[in-house]
């Protein structure tokens, strides 16, 4: 572990061992021991401010923080005795006089703090007839954020992490005691790309988010863990969505992505344009298979593909290296590049295996890298030398594979659309749609990587395996799957390849 | 005013300059500390004098120095607490006003002792006056070389830098003095770290109080043993006891520590005017939880009090006169520190708040017997369980008022 030395010390009479520096309230947690806390977050400095983590600590008169006392050999902790638990009842009594209870209207409601405290650890009548402080509640705080100050329990965990993790320090803490309240300072709202960690870490719903906010409740959202796509950081995602029943006209599917914890790779956080990856999950989807424009009724992509096979077919083995062009992409998961290679370069012998990617952007530094496709890294490991193709190289192809929208990233619209011409068979297999369509034959709809199974290599070469974390819409698959079939329409071997 | 030797403040108003400070044998104390002692030896002189902090928390300054790891390239900073601010509570803006060299002596000596360059002295936002007349002596002091680089024709020396607070209380504590120093908001910190290893900017700080500091050449000047003439075993010295509220001679008296309680108000301020008795002496600050008449026989010293179940805190007495309603003075108590309450943890932010809420419902008439437990569960809510004393400060006075006072709340409650 680390190497670091081991401590070893008893909690509630379960002798345990963590690493040196560990304090009370993790080590705990590694003992499967959950100690409650609010303001306590391993990604930010100890405040221990909220007291909801006293613990009896052997030879101490008081009880004391389990957030920061760090362990000592031979420590012995009691977390669950009669005057633990009164403490914790006292603090969440003083919590909760002083909050709104509008559970029924919270966001947060299903995942609060206070909630599942109060269940666990509270549970009493409330003695508070006295007015409750009035705040504002909904005051806008930048990026879509809306404030909740009667929720909010002054936890500063999210004036922390603005101070302490994107360094920008956009929120403080205005006026005093119980007038105490989070807040911008005049004019200068929360503008960050981290922003909507602030939602994920809030322990309430005093945070909630634009995006969010009475969409639906936190009980309906399957939570199924997965991998960002939206730069080669490779950050842990959760993606959260409803299934099980038919959705009506334009309501959600995915209706959040948020943080998942990785040490590894992004730590606790992730930032806005990957939370905001949601969009890319469900908005300007394909449906169905299109032929020239439009949606075809009652052709699969099985079908579909058969002619795909059969015009690759056609060009005769020797020319099929110079007549048949594929333009990749580095969203393709490693087990897709493979079966890609297999297929197009050890199979078919072509020479033009093109790949086109997103352009980078900004990086910054924190998480976000400049190369915003996720696999640059495993294009590489899959043996690929990844270059642009020249528009002519584009012309030449009597048939064209393209895979993704992003070749219209490096050329203009109308030359693609003139080189595009004159090649007798063009198949797009794309997510979204885009300008891209009406020049293709064919489009195939594709799986985006939250509804796929795969790797992915980080930019510091890290795999990522992930499952699939949201089915795709019915019709919709992996380019994995095209892959398989293809290969097998052309009679090669398509391994072991998930083939669905 | 003493009776023997020992002295901290002069009588006289303008004997405050370096001048009469000089005349009065000032900084020769420190002249033989410097260039003749062994730092160790002054911390251990100090320990040994049984020097109790006079801020309130009564723990012994040489014991404190103690903990300043020695060595280590991270400069170390000695803070003078001079954010008095306590109710009841005026003997070190005394000290400023009229023995501020004998302040600056002591830093200078203490400073010495544990290898320290640069002083802030924290003072609070009101008094300006005081403030100033501290600048002016430090100016002096500067001048003379008294303090500044070179002290005493030495290589040690000491920059004072003077910090004027912006008015609030919880800056008093020691935590939230080094936040409000380095710019931030006077808010505690959560201790371990303590100062001592982790203070002011990150490096070892000493934090004492302004009476503690001016106390200290005199340890020096006579001794330990001659320190230890005055005063107890354990808590020695002499104590300035601020006495206000329903005496003759209400001021400022410079006694042996542990003193008799009646003493200092029958005999040195004079007893209660004329017709009136004592219903309640609150004896060491608005902190301190209050005594009844028949509970004033005692010695003021930290040990005492707090085995009468009291603290001596900053040694503020107020006599609370006959005929004063327990109730107001329950109110006036838990709207100061519903008021000065920093609002960073849990049980001290809402729980001063709601027993205030509760009082003023009591004072309104709306008040039900059972809002008195209601109050004496609440303070067992924040007593022990918040980040700083100041919890355990606003918890235990009101916890006294409600149970000493309980027969004569229940009636108003019930009026």
């Amino acid at each position: 572990m680390n190497g670091k030395r081991q401590i070893g010390l008893t909690i509630d009479g379960l002798k345990v061992q963590a690493a040196e520096g560990t304090n009370v309230l993790r080590a705990a947690e590694e003992a499967g021991i959950a100690i409650p806390h609010f303001c306590y977050h391993a990604g930010l400095e100890v405040e221990g401010s909220c007291r909801m983590c006293l613990v009896e600590i052997e030879g101490l008169p008081k009880l004391d923080l389990a957030c920061s006392t760090v362990i000592r050999e031979g420590m012995v902790v009691r977390t669950s005795t009669d005057r633990v638990r009164e403490a914790r009842k006292d603090i969440l009594e003083f919590l909760l006089a002083e909050h709104p209870l509008d559970c029924p209207i919270c966001d947060k409601a299903g995942e609060c703090r206070l909630q599942d405290y109060y269940d666990r650890h509270g549970l009493t009548a409330s003695g508070m007839v006295e007015p409750r402080e009035r705040r504002d509640k909904k005051a806008p705080i930048g990026r879509g954020l809306i404030l909740d100050r009667e929720r909010c329990v002054l936890c500063t965990r999210c004036v922390r992490f603005l101070r302490q993790v994107t360094g920008t320090g956009e929120l403080g803490i205005f006026e005093r005691a119980v007038r105490s309240e989070v807040g911008i300072y005049d004019g200068v709202p929360v503008d960050n790309n981290y922003s909507g960690n602030l939602v994920d870490i809030c322990p309430v719903g005093a945070i909630t988010s634009g995006d969010f906010r009475f969409k639906t409740r936190a009980w309906f959202l399957a939570r199924r863990p997965s991998v960002c796509p939206h730069c080669s950081r490779g950050c842990a995602v959760v993606i959260e969505s409803v299934s099980g029943y038919p959705l009506a006209n334009g309501e959600r599917r995915v209706y959040r992505v948020t943080a998942r914890e990785n040490p590894a790779v992004n730590g606790f956080w992730i930032c806005d344009l990957g939370r905001d990856g949601r969009h890319d999950i469900d908005d300007g989807r394909h449906g169905a298979v299109m032929e020239k424009g439009a949606p075809l009724k009652g052709l699969s992509w099985q079908k579909a593909l058969a002619d795909v096979a059969a015009g690759i077919r056609a060009v005769p083995g020797p020319e099929r290296s110079a007549k048949v062009a594929v333009i990749l992409n580095s969203r393709l998961t490693c087990e897709e590049l493979a079966l890609a290679k297999g297929l197009f370069v050890s199979g078919l012998g072509l020479g033009n295996v093109f790949f086109a990617d997103r352009k980078p952007g900004p990086a910054d530094s924190l998480l976000l890298t400049a190369d915003r496709a996720p696999n640059g890294k495993g294009v590489l490991d899959a043996g690929f030398s990844p270059r642009l193709p020249g528009l002519g190289d584009l012309a030449a192809a009597e048939v064209l594979l393209l895979f993704g929208p992003h070749l219209l990233e490096h050329f203009g619209e109308e030359e693609v659309a003139r080189a595009l011409a004159g090649v007798p068979s063009k198949y797009l297999f794309a997510a979204h749609t885009g300008p891209l369509d009406r020049l293709a034959d064919t489009v195939f709809p594709v799986a985006v990587p939250a509804e796929k199974s795969g790797t992915y290599i980080n930019v510091e070469g890290i795999r990522q395996p992930f499952a699939c974390a949201v089915r795709p819409p019915f019709g919709v698959v992996p380019e994995g799957a095209i892959l398989s079939c293809l290969a097998n329409a052309l009679g090669f071997n398509a391994g072991d390849a998930d083939g669905r | 005013m003493p009776e023997n030797g020992v002295r901290l403040l002069p009588v006289d108003d303008d004997s405050w300059r370096l001048e009469a400070y000089l005349r009065r044998g000032g900084y020769e104390t420190a002249r033989k500390v410097l260039t003749s002692m062994a730092p160790a030896d002054v911390i251990a002189e100090v320990r040994q004098a049984s020097l109790r902090g006079r801020g309130g928390a009564g723990f012994p300054a040489g014991v404190k120095w103690g903990f300043v790891p020695q060595g280590g390239a991270a400069p170390k900073y000695l803070c003078v607490n001079a954010d008095e601010a306590e109710p009841g509570t005026f003997k070190d803006r005394l000290v400023l006003l009229r023995a501020p060299h004998q302040l600056l002596e002591g830093m200078l000596i203490t400073a010495f002792a544990v290898g320290i360059r640069t002083a802030f002295v924290y003072v609070r936002g009101e008094y300006v006056r005081v403030a100033r007349r501290l600048e002016e002596a430090i100016a002096e002091a500067l001048a003379a070389g008294y303090v500044g680089p070179h002290v005493f024709g030495t290589d040690l020396g000491l920059d004072v830098v003077v910090h004027h607070g912006a008015g609030a209380y919880i800056c008093g504590e020691e935590t939230a003095l080094l936040e409000s120093l380095e710019g931030r908001r006077g808010q505690p910190r959560v201790r371990p770290p303590f100062p001592a290893v982790v203070g002011l900017f990150r490096s070892p700080t000493v934090i004492n109080n302004v009476e503690t500091l001016a106390t200290v050449p005199q340890i020096l000047a006579r001794g330990a043993d001659g320190f230890l003439g005055r005063g107890l075993p354990k808590d020695g010295g002499t104590r300035l006891y601020c006495v206000s509220g329903a005496v003759r001679r209400p001021g400022t008296y410079e006694l042996a520590v542990g003193t008799p309680l009646r003493q200092i108000i029958e005999v040195h301020a004079g007893g209660t005017p004329q017709g009136r008795s004592i219903k309640a002496v609150i004896p060491g600050g608005l902190s301190a939880p209050v005594l009844m008449p028949g509970e004033i026989d005692v010695a003021m010293d930290v040990d005492s009090l707090a085995r009468a179940g009291s603290m001596l805190g900053s040694a503020g007495i107020v006599v609370i006169p006959d005929g004063t309603p327990m109730l107001d003075v329950l109110h006036a108590t838990a709207r100061f520190y519903a008021h000065e309450s920093c609002g960073k943890c849990t049980p001290c932010r809402i729980g001063t708040a709601w027993i205030l809420k509760i009082v003023e419902r009591l004072r309104r008439g709306g008040g039900r017997p059972a809002d008195l437990d209601l109050i004496l569960r609440l303070a067992d809510g924040i007593r022990g369980r918040t980040l700083c004393p100041l919890g355990d400060g606003a918890a235990m006075p009101i916890r006294a008022l409600v149970t000493k006072f309980r027969g004569e709340l229940e009636q108003a409650v019930l009026r």
